[in-house]
C-alpha cells in the first residue's frame, strides 16, 4: 500500500462537510440525519484506520494542504500520538448509535439534526486538533470543538443545562485566549507558525517571553484538561450533558488538553531552548492533587453521572502526572491512558446513560438493586469500574503500573505513593456503586420491573466493555506502538 | 525594563486591555457584563497579534502600481480575520445561552442564579 | 478581602506579561523575526503565485486556505449551536416558522431609509466580495454587509414578507454555502493538481484558478450573510 498524502486532508474535510450537510439531510425527517451522520462517521473511520496502519508501518508522515511547502502552507502531521483519532472515530460511531433512541426521547424533533451536526463537528474538531502541525490551525480546530462542546452541553434539556454550558463557555473561552496569546508570542519570537519550524527557530530567543509563552500554553491546556484547581467547569457540564455527549466530553474532549501538552513538549524539548523542569514539577503536583481531590469528591456523590465526572478529574490527574514525570515509562503510561481511559469512561457513561434512560433515575440510592433488572448493562458497567480502578486483567492496570514505574524511574517515589493512594479512593467509590447495583435493597421495588436497555444502547456499551477486557489482555500492543514516539520526544533529554 | 517597554508600548497597551477585560470577567455579576469583559480580553489579544505585524513606515500589503516596500506583514492580519470570526461565534452562542437563562430563571445576575441553583 | 484577591490576580497576570512584552523584538522593527522569515515570501510571491494583489487575501485563500475553511466551519458551528440552543424555546413551533411579533411598530423613517438604501447596500456588498483580491475586503466583509442588510429588512418587514425573502427550502443549504464551496473547490483542486485546496497556478489553466477563487469568495459571502441573518432571526424569534 503506497501512502497517498492527501488522505490526511480528507480525514478532516470528509466529516466536516458531512456535518454541515446534516441539517439539510434531516430537514423533513430528523431520523435521516442520524443515519447520515453515522454513515459519515463510518467513512471517516475507514480513512482513520488506513492512516493508523500506515503510521505503524512507516512512522510519522506529513502533508501540506494546497501543495505549498512547509512553513508557508498549513502542514498536517500524523505521528503515533495522532493515532488517538482511532479512538475518536470508535467512540464517535458508538455515540451516534447510542444517540438514536436517546435523542428521539429527550429532544424536540427540530433540534435533532443540529444535535447530530454539532456532534460531528465536535469529533471533526478533535481529529483536526490531533493531526495539525500548525499552531494557528490548532487554535481554529480547538474552537470548532469547544464551541460545539458548549452547545452540546446546553441541549440536554436539564434545568440548569444552560448555566453549566455558560460556565463551561467562559472558562473555555478564557483558556483559548490564553493559548492564542502564547501562540502570538511564539510567532513574534520566530516569525513562523509551523510547529516543526518554530521548534527549529526558538534557540537563542529571550528567556522571559519564552517562559510566559510556555507557561500560558500549559495553563490553557490544563484548563481544557480540567486539572484540579482549574476543574470547576467540568462536573456540572459533564453530568448534565446528554449521556452520549458526556461519554465524548469525558472520554475525549478533556484529552485535548493532554494532546496539546504533548505538542508543547515536542516544541520545548525539540528546541532545547526551554527549561521545562519547573513546569514539570508544577504538572506533577497538579496531577497528584487532581488524583486525590477528584477521587475525594467522587466518594461523596450520589448522582451517578456526577460521580463519573469527578472520576474523570482523578484519571486526568494520572495522565498529567505521567507527563510531568518526563521519564519514558511515565510518558508511555500517560499516552496509553489517554486511549484506555477514553474507552473505559465511555463504557461507564454510556452504561449510566442506559440506566437513566430505562429507569428515569440517576442517584445511587434510587438505582439500588437495578443489577437484577438490567443484568447486561450493569455487568458492562462493572467491567468498566474494575478497569478504572486498575485491577490487573483490565485496561486500566497497565497504564497506572507504567506511570508508577515512571515515578520511581524519575526519582519521585512519593508520587507513586499518591497514585496508589488515589487508586484506593477510586476503589472505594466504585465498590460502593457496584454494591448498590447488586446487593442493596431497592428503595422502590418498581425498579426490578424495568426491562433491559434497547439494542441500540446495549450493543455499544457491550462493545466498549469487551474492549476494556481486550485492551487489558493485549496491554503491551499500544505500549509498543507508542514507544517510538515517546523515545523520539525524550531524545533531547538524553533518551529518558 | 521600563525603557524596553517604552519601545514596545503597543504590546504593553494590549496587556493593560487584557487586564481590564479580566477584571470585568472576575468582578461583574451580570452575565452580559461578564461576557463583555471576555470580549475586551479577546480584543486585547487580537490587537497584540496585529501589532506584531507592524513595520515602521510600512504600507498596506496591496501590490500594484506606485506602491513601494516596506509593507506591513500580511500574516497577522489574515490570522486575526479568522480570530474575529471565532470571537463573533463565541459571542453569538453566549448571548443565546443568556437568553435561555433569562427565560428560565428570570435573572442574569450570577449571584442570584447561584441561589436559584 | 475580595478586592485584595482581585488585585492580586490582576497583578499576577500583568507583571509576567509585561516582562515578556519588554523582551519581545522591538515593535515596528523591520528586522524582527516575523518580518524576516515567512512574510517576505508571501509579499514577494503572493501576487503572482496566488493571483491576488492584496496579499492578505492571498494568505487567507491560498497559503492558509485550510484555516479559512476551518473558520467558515466555526461560524457554521455557532449558527448550529444557536439554533440548537434556542429552538426548543418555541414550544413545538419550528424556529423558521415562529412568528416574531414586533414589540414596537417600526417608524416610517426607518422603513423608508432601509428601502432606499437596500439596493446600494447590495451593490456595495457585491463590490466588496468580488474585489477582495485587489482592495481591502473579500467574502467575509461583503458577506457581513449583506447579512446586515438582511437583518435590517427583517426589522421593517412583516413576518410573511421576510419569509418570502429567505426561501425555506434551500435555506439550510445556503447556510452551509461557505464550507460546501470550500469542499467543492478543494476537491476540484485535488482532481486538477493532485493536492487538496490547490489551485492550478500557471500555464493555460490559470483562468480556472481565478474562477475557483471567485467562487470561494462568493460562497463565503453568501454563507456568511445567511449565517449572520439566521443567528439574528433565531434570537429574535425566541422572545
Amino acid at each position: 500500500m503506497t501512502p497517498w498524502p492527501p488522505l490526511l486532508a480528507l480525514l478532516i474535510v470528509v466529516p466536516l462537510t458531512g456535518a454541515v450537510i446534516t441539517p439539510v439531510v434531516g430537514r423533513t425527517r430528523a431520523v435521516r440525519s442520524a443515519d447520515w451522520s453515522l454513515g459519515v462517521m463510518l467513512a471517516t473511520s475507514v480513512i482513520a484506520l488506513v492512516l493508523v496502519v500506515q503510521v505503524a508501518r512507516v512512522g510519522p508522515f506529513s502533508y501540506v494542504v494546497g501543495g505549498w511547502v512547509a512553513p508557508y502552507g498549513i502542514e498536517l502531521r500524523f505521528d503515533e500520538f495522532g493515532a488517538v483519532i482511532a479512538v475518536i472515530c470508535l467512540l464517535g460511531t458508538l455515540a451516534m448509535v447510542f444517540s438514536r433512541r436517546y435523542a428521539a426521547q429527550a429532544m424536540a424533533e427540530q433540534r435533532i439534526p443540529y444535535y447530530y451536526a454539532l456532534l460531528l463537528l465536535n469529533l471533526t474538531g478533535m481529529i483536526g486538533f490531533a493531526v495539525t502541525g500548525d499552531l494557528f490551525n490548532l487554535f481554529v480546530f480547538m474552537e470548532i470543538l469547544s464551541l460545539s462542546g458548549y452547545a452540546l452541553v446546553a441541549v440536554s434539556g436539564e434545568k440548569i443545562a444552560e448555566m453549566a454550558a455558560f460556565k463551561y463557555l467562559v472558562m473555555g473561552a478564557i483558556s483559548s485566549l490564553v493559548i492564542l496569546l502564547a501562540i502570538g508570542i511564539l510567532y513574534a519570537l520566530t516569525g513562523s507558525l509551523n510547529m516543526a519550524d518554530v521548534t527549529g527557530r526558538l534557540a537563542g530567543a529571550p528567556a522571559a517571553p519564552l517562559a510566559v509563552a510556555f507557561g500560558a500554553l500549559t495553563l490553557g491546556f490544563m484548563v481544557k484538561a480540567a486539572a484540579f484547581p482549574l476543574h470547576i467547569w467540568l462536573p456540572d457540564a459533564h453530568a448534565i450533558a446528554p449521556s452520549p455527549v458526556s461519554a465524548i466530553l469525558s472520554g475525549l474532549v478533556v484529552k485535548v488538553g493532554i494532546i496539546g501538552m504533548l505538542r508543547v513538549y515536542q516544541i520545548a524539548y525539540g528546541s532545547g531552548a526551554v527549561d521545562m523542569r519547573a513546569l514539570n514539577h508544577v504538572l506533577m503536583w497538579l496531577g497528584a492533587l487532581s488524583i486525590v481531590m477528584g477521587a475525594f469528591f467522587a466518594v461523596f456523590q450520589d448522582d451517578i453521572k456526577m460521580m463519573l465526572a469527578y472520576s474523570t478529574i482523578s484519571n486526568i490527574g494520572y495522565i498529567i502526572m505521567g507527563l510531568g514525570l518526563a521519564s519514558s515509562y511515565g510518558m508511555i503510561g500517560a499516552s496509553v491512558h489517554v486511549f484506555n481511559h477514553a474507552i473505559i469512561k465511555a463504557t461507564l457513561f454510556l452504561g449510566a446513560g442506559a440506566l437513566i434512560f430505562q429507569t428515569g433515575k440517576r442517584t445511587l440510592t434510587d438505582l439500588a438493586g437495578v443489577g437484577h433488572a438490567m443484568p447486561w448493562t450493569v455487568a458492562a458497567i462493572s467491567v468498566g469500574a474494575i478497569s478504572i480502578v486498575g485491577i490487573p486483567p483490565t485496561a486500566g492496570f497497565v497504564c497506572k503500573w507504567y506511570i508508577a514505574l515512571g515515578a520511581v524511574q524519575a526519582g519521585h517515589p512519593f508520587f507513586a505513593f499518591a497514585l496508589v493512594f488515589g487508586a484506593l479512593f477510586i476503589f472505594i467509590y466504585y465498590i460502593r456503586m457496584v454494591n448498590a447495583f447488586y446487593f442493596r435493597q431497592p428503595r422502590d421495588p418498581a425498579i426490578l420491573e424495568v426491562t433491559e436497555a434497547p439494542a441500540s444502547m446495549l450493543v455499544p456499551v457491550l462493545i466498549l466493555a469487551s474492549l476494556c477486557l481486550i485492551m487489558g489482555v493485549m496491554g503491551s500492543l499500544p505500549l509498543s506502538f507508542i514507544e517510538p514516539a515517546v523515545q523520539r520526544l525524550l531524545l533531547p533529554l538524553g533518551g529518558g | 525594563m521600563i525603557a524596553a517597554l517604552w519601545h514596545n508600548l503597543d504590546y504593553a497597551a494590549s496587556v493593560i486591555l487584557f487586564c481590564i477585560g479580566l477584571y470585568a470577567v472576575i468582578t461583574k455579576e451580570n452575565l452580559i457584563k461578564k461576557f463583555m469583559g471576555l470580549n475586551i480580553m479577546e480584543t486585547a489579544v487580537f490587537a497584540f497579534i496585529v501589532a506584531i505585524g507592524v513595520v515602521e513606515g510600512g504600507e498596506a500589503p496591496i501590490m500594484g502600481a506606485g506602491v513601494e516596500p516596506p509593507f506591513i506583514n500580511p500574516l497577522p492580519q489574515a490570522l486575526i480575520l479568522t480570530g474575529i470570526v471565532v470571537a463573533l461565534s463565541t459571542t453569538a452562542l453566549a448571548l443565546s445561552l443568556i437568553i435561555r437563562i433569562w427565560k428560565q430563571c428570570g435573572t442574569i445576575e450570577a449571584d442570584e442564579l447561584r441561589e436559584v441553583e | 478581602m475580595r478586592r485584595a484577591l482581585v488585585i492580586f490576580v490582576l497583578v499576577a497576570v500583568a507583571i509576567p506579561l509585561m516582562l515578556a512584552m519588554a523582551e519581545l523584538p522591538r515593535h515596528g522593527s523591520p528586522d524582527a523575526p516575523p518580518q524576516t522569515h515567512v512574510a517576505p515570501y508571501y509579499l514577494e510571491h503572493g501576487p503572482e503565485e496566488a493571483g491576488a494583489e492584496n496579499v492578505v487575501t492571498a494568505v487567507i485563500l491560498n497559503y492558509r486556505g485550510f484555516d479559512t475553511q476551518g473558520e467558515v466551519t466555526v461560524i457554521f458551528t455557532a449558527m448550529a449551536a444557536v439554533v440548537a440552543v434556542l429552538v426548543a424555546g418555541g414550544a413545538g413551533v419550528p424556529a423558521d416558522r415562529a412568528a416574531a411579533p414586533a414589540t414596537t411598530p417600526v417608524s416610517l423613517i426607518v422603513r423608508f431609509i432601509v428601502r432606499v438604501l437596500a439596493p446600494f447596500i447590495v451593490l456595495f456588498s457585491v463590490y466588496v466580495i468580488l474585489n477582495g483580491h485587489v482592495t481591502p475586503g473579500g467574502g467575509f466583509q461583503g458577506g457581513t454587509i449583506l447579512g446586515a442588510l438582511l437583518i435590517a429588512l427583517t426589522l421593517i418587514m412583516s413576518e410573511s414578507d421576510a419569509r418570502a425573502l429567505l426561501p425555506q427550502r434551500p435555506q439550510r443549504l445556503l447556510q452551509a454555502a461557505a464550507p460546501l464551496t470550500f469542499f467543492a473547490v478543494g476537491m476540484i483542486g485535488l482532481l486538477l493538481t493532485g493536492d487538496y485546496l490547490a489551485y492550478p497556478h500557471s500555464g493555460p489553466t490559470i483562468w480556472i484558478a481565478t474562477l475557483m477563487l471567485t467562487v470561494v469568495e462568493i460562497g463565503i459571502g453568501i454563507g456568511g450573510a445567511m449565517v449572520v441573518a439566521t443567528i439574528f432571526r433565531t434570537m429574535g424569534a425566541d422572545r
